[in-house]
């Protein structure tokens, strides 16, 4: 059963957590260069999520069974390793790229290692399907990765980070509507994390603005990295062992990408914190209308299943995201009702 | 000529032997319609909710005279759960659960038989969700009967399991109880 008590317990301590790290380190000395601000910001991510995770009791299990521990075991220390090496100096962007690239093509594979996918047991999916399935999802990965570091190197800030963290929340409430609990519940520690980070990153890069060049962005394109390179394991996740439909997690992937927005003519010169808002604005349109759509199914096909009146759209979707059951509410005694 | 004439006796010899012994147990396997593999878990710990596995297959061979010799391997596809709710069965299929798309089957195969009053004490590995555990059943019945000129033998046990041994989620447990209690009613056809 979901806990949202538990969800917000461990988001608010991811959140403080990275956030205190990242202060701390940028406050240990060359907090000025880009390249030490990057790494405060993999180790402030890595950290809050160790923390989140502690909390929220989702410690993965080794060796790695289910796609979930993949991600957290092999996935996520190869995107944290990567982008705290591509914050040096001495990779080139083109070798971090490559890098990018290489992790892009290998991650659905490590993510459907052992499954029914890959050892032919399953008849709608022959190998030639899914090959075309992992190329399709690696070419959007690295398409959506490049597109997104592009926007954040022409107008920085801290918005970008953030339109992912409100992505990863949006598609953690669809993988749990549309089934998986666990899976949906481990996207919240990440949104949390992005967020306290990039908070602290964009308040550092106020009070003390970077004296090097680079290829980084000072952090935010290993957030970009990371953010992205998790929400779109989870939404494969979801999409090939839950019930999370084609569409819902391409537009969930690909959401993100309306930050471009920003660069309209009328709004390229606006200030940056309308040009921040503007761009949260936008991705939060598509996210609600998959949300909802994800409630609607959701009280569709376990409507016979529980067999009572469910609580309202607003009040069940912030329930299910901030703090009550996910359990539907009986009209007639004004109680929740376990589901089966 | 002598030689070769003894030779050919002992290979002779040996292959009748040796193969006594290989066809002293009776080959079986299981036979989808006239057997079952159901289950049961505690509903708010006031009800039972039951379901039961629709594709199973199987084998098994029993050595008469030596039960110890005998062995047992079941194996159930995990897609094919059915508790008379396909919105439930869906959700069970899920990876907070029996993680069908990762774990496909579940599995049963014998280590050690031995032969007890009325049918077999039987040891074995249980593989469900990824983890695997030793179990010991009691496998009741086996005797045969001969139908159409088919041999056929039938055997009965139930096995009790908690989730939370091979891996599910306990936060996933939530109003089903930890405990499953499986039925197994098999009757093998020889091959």
């Amino acid at each position: 059963m979901p806990d949202p008590l538990l969800y917000l317990k461990s988001m608010t301590a991811a959140a403080i957590v990275s956030a205190v790290v990242m202060m701390a380190m940028v406050a240990a000395g060359r907090a000025a260069q880009n390249a030490w601000r990057n790494s405060a910001c993999v180790i402030a991510v890595g950290t809050g999520l160790a923390i989140a995770f502690r909390v929220q009791s989702m410690w993965p299990t080794w060796p790695p069974v289910s796609a979930l521990d993949r991600l957290v075991l092999i996935v996520l220390p190869i995107v944290l390793s990567l982008e705290l090496l591509a914050g040096f100096r001495a990779i080139t962007d083109r070798t971090a790229w490559s890098l990018r690239i290489v992790l892009a093509v290998v991650t659905p594979r490590i993510l459907l290692h052992g499954s029914v996918y890959l050892d032919g047991s399953d008849v709608n999916w022959t190998m030639a399907r899914i090959g075309v399935a992992m190329a399709i999802s690696a070419v959007l990965l690295v398409l959506t990765w490049r597109l997104l570091v592009l926007l954040s190197l022409r107008s920085e800030g801290p918005s970008i980070p953030f339109a992912l963290a409100i992505t990863l929340l949006c598609g953690g409430a669809s993988i749990m509507l549309a089934g998986y609990i666990k899976g949906g519940a481990a996207a919240f520690p990440f949104a949390a994390t992005l967020s306290g980070v990039a908070v602290t990153l964009s308040i550092s890069r106020w009070r003390r603005p970077t004296v090097d060049g680079g290829n980084t962005g000072c952090g935010g394109t290993a957030l970009i990295g990371i953010g992205l390179v998790t929400l779109f394991s989870l939404l494969f996740i979801g999409r090939f062992f839950g019930r999370l439909s084609t569409v819902d997690g391409l537009v969930l992937l690909l959401t993100p990408l309306l930050c471009w927005v920003s660069e309209l003519t009328v709004l390229k010169r606006q200030r940056p914190w309308m040009v921040g808002t503007m761009r949260l604005l936008v991705v939060a349109v598509p996210l609600t209308v998959v949300v909802v759509n994800a409630r609607l199914d959701f009280d569709r096909r376990m409507g016979p299943l529980l067999l009572q009146k469910f609580s309202s759209l607003p009040s069940a979707a912030v329930g299910i995201i901030f703090g009550t059951n996910i359990c539907p509410v009986d009209a007639s005694t004004n109680t929740t009702v376990p589901s089966s | 000529m002598r030689t070769t004439r003894s030779a050919f006796c002992f290979v002779l010899l040996t292959v009748t032997l040796t193969g006594s012994s290989v066809f002293a147990a009776d080959e079986y396997e299981y036979d989808l319609v006239h057997s079952s593999v159901s289950f049961k878990a505690r509903h708010l710990d006031i009800s039972w909710i039951h379901g039961r596995f629709n594709e199973v297959s199987g084998k098994f061979s029993l050595d008469r005279d030596d039960p110890t010799k005998s062995t047992f391997e079941l194996t159930i596809k995990a897609d094919s759960i059915d508790t008379a709710n396909a919105a439930r069965d869906e959700h069970l299929r899920q990876p907070d659960y029996f993680d069908t798309k990762q774990f496909p089957t579940i599995t049963f195969k014998s280590t050690k038989v031995k032969g007890i009053d009325g049918g077999y004490e039987v040891t074995g590995d249980f593989t469900m969700h990824g983890t695997t555990k030793p179990v010991t059943i009691v496998l009741m019945g086996g005797e045969e009967h001969e139908f159409k000129g088919v041999k056929r033998v039938g055997f009965s046990t139930e096995l009790a399991l908690k989730r939370s041994d091979f891996g599910f989620d306990p936060k996933a447990i939530g109003p089903i109880g930890d405990k499953a209690l499986i039925m197994i009613d098999c009757e093998g056809v020889q091959k």
